[in-house]
């Protein structure tokens, strides 16, 4: 008795302690999918940004191709224009799509290449839904002495394989801050969204550029 | 006695938040102001190209890495004391007992804050203030305003203000160069602020549509992060 009563408990706990996990296993999974997917696919893309065997043109097409095969560009896109995605045009819709396509490339390069010497690592992940993720990472600084900074990605799967669709900086999402820009914008411009096309254009050729 | 004054003029925002509406939707912005906003925030983009910008450009050339870190670290140590006050009055016990060890260590060990050990023995710093309690004790956030000089509030934050500085204890005391080092502390403190986020600002003018609504936006998501502490849910993100 003495002998069965602590393998009793310690069964019991054991078992206790693993239903949680048996019960989260699938979703528990499609996490890791969002975590592997992040972990690897932000790696290349900064390796690419940091590639200073790289010419200009090349660094761009190479970090373009990645980002346009990771991110659902026509999912921000949409989400982006608001309420105006409703009543605008179907063909300015698709115009804002593609120009909106170039504007991002040319945003998240400028963004992302701050950050070239710095390393990422993947801390866990939350599940809002079954295809809906926020993968939490540090942003690690090796020649600076600050924290480390928060950066979260929002990764879906319901299309069958993970896309980013947002990423967040401290807590800052930046599709919720471009959809008021946006919103914003439109609401100047008489909802406009030929006018916000052609802005977003002189904005991706802009930030091409070295900045001043 | 203007601390009094102060407090007054924070109750009169607390009114002017309890007064405002709830916005329809997040992009309706709750900002009934935007116009006088929009023409503060040109004044305040003039005050910064030519008085601050310049000042921080050379304090960025003069003054290596190391002593920006210094002057950051000195200035977040005066700030410990108003800090752990918001984290008692936020029920943040444990957190008030982190800024207490803090200022603690820091205020010797440290040298008066200029370098920062606690970190080093895991004791992270953190900020908080009189806006975040409010928030906490369920006070709206109001109409988004953009103040003279200081940006980016609304009445909750602006009253925010006022009473830390009532509370700060390195306001109640009153030598005989007290308002140079009270100006001096400012002057500072703008200066380590524009420093630390003068690539990310230059940057977002640079690829924004709108800044003005790409600012408030930012204000707001990053006041909403501060008060949540972190721990703000994923479920209160939008579908897309």
């Amino acid at each position: 008795m003495r002998l069965s009563m602590p393998l009793t408990r310690r069964a019991m706990l054991a078992t206790a302690t693993a239903l949680p996990l048996i019960k989260a296993g699938p979703a528990a999974a499609a996490g890791n999918v969002a975590e592997a997917f992040v972990d690897d696919n932000i790696h290349k893309g900064l390796a690419i940004l940091s590639d200073k065997k790289l010419s200009v043109t090349q660094r761009r097409d190479q970090f373009e191709t990645l980002l346009l095969g990771l991110v659902d560009v026509r999912r921000i896109g949409l989400f982006t224009l608001g309420q105006y995605r409703r009543t605008a045009p179907p063909e300015d819709v698709e115009a804002f799509i593609n120009a909106f396509k170039n504007y991002a490339t040319a945003a998240y390069q400028s963004y992302f290449a701050k950050y070239t010497n710095q390393t990422l690592k993947v801390t866990g992940s939350t599940k809002r839904n079954d295809t809906d993720y926020i993968v939490q990472t540090l942003l690690i600084d090796p020649n600076s002495s600050q924290q480390p900074s928060e950066v979260d990605f929002r990764v879906r799967t319901d299309t069958g394989k993970p896309v980013l669709v947002d990423v967040a900086y401290q807590g800052i999402w930046l599709s919720l801050e471009e959809r008021d820009q946006f919103v914003a914008f439109l609401g100047q411009n008489n909802g406009n969204v030929r006018t916000l096309i052609a802005h977003l254009s002189e904005l991706a050729v802009n930030l091409g550029k070295p900045p001043q | 006695m203007r601390w009094r004054q102060g407090l007054l003029f924070g109750l009169w925002g607390l009114v002017l938040a309890g007064c405002a509406t709830t916005p329809p939707s997040p992009e309706a912005a709750n900002d009934p102001y935007e116009q006088i906003n929009r023409d503060t925030l040109r004044r305040n983009a003039k005050v910064d190209k030519y008085v601050v910008l310049p000042t921080v450009r050379l304090y960025l050339q003069m003054v290596p890495e190391d002593g920006r870190r210094g002057v950051h670290n000195f200035l977040g140590n005066l700030s410990l004391p108003t800090i752990f006050v918001n984290d008692m009055l936020q029920g943040e016990l444990s957190r008030a007992g982190k800024s207490m060890w803090r200022l603690v260590i820091n205020s010797t060990v440290g040298i008066a804050g200029i370098w920062d050990p606690a970190s080093k023995i895991g004791i992270p710093g953190h900020g908080e203030d009189f806006g975040q309690t409010l928030a906490v004790w369920g006070v709206k956030e109001g109409p988004y305003l953009i103040l003279p000089i200081f940006g980016p509030s609304n009445p909750r934050d602006a009253t925010g203000l006022l009473v830390d500085a009532a509370i700060d204890p390195t306001n109640q005391i009153h030598f005989k160069h007290h308002l140079w080092w009270a100006a001096g502390r400012e002057y500072f403190t703008l200066l380590d602020l524009k420093s630390q986020t003068y690539q990310t600002v230059q940057g977002i003018q640079r690829s924004s549509v709108d800044y003005y609504s790409s600012l408030r936006n930012f204000y707001r998501q990053y006041r909403n992060e501060q008060i949540g502490n972190g721990r703000n849910q994923p479920q209160d993100l939008p579908d897309f």
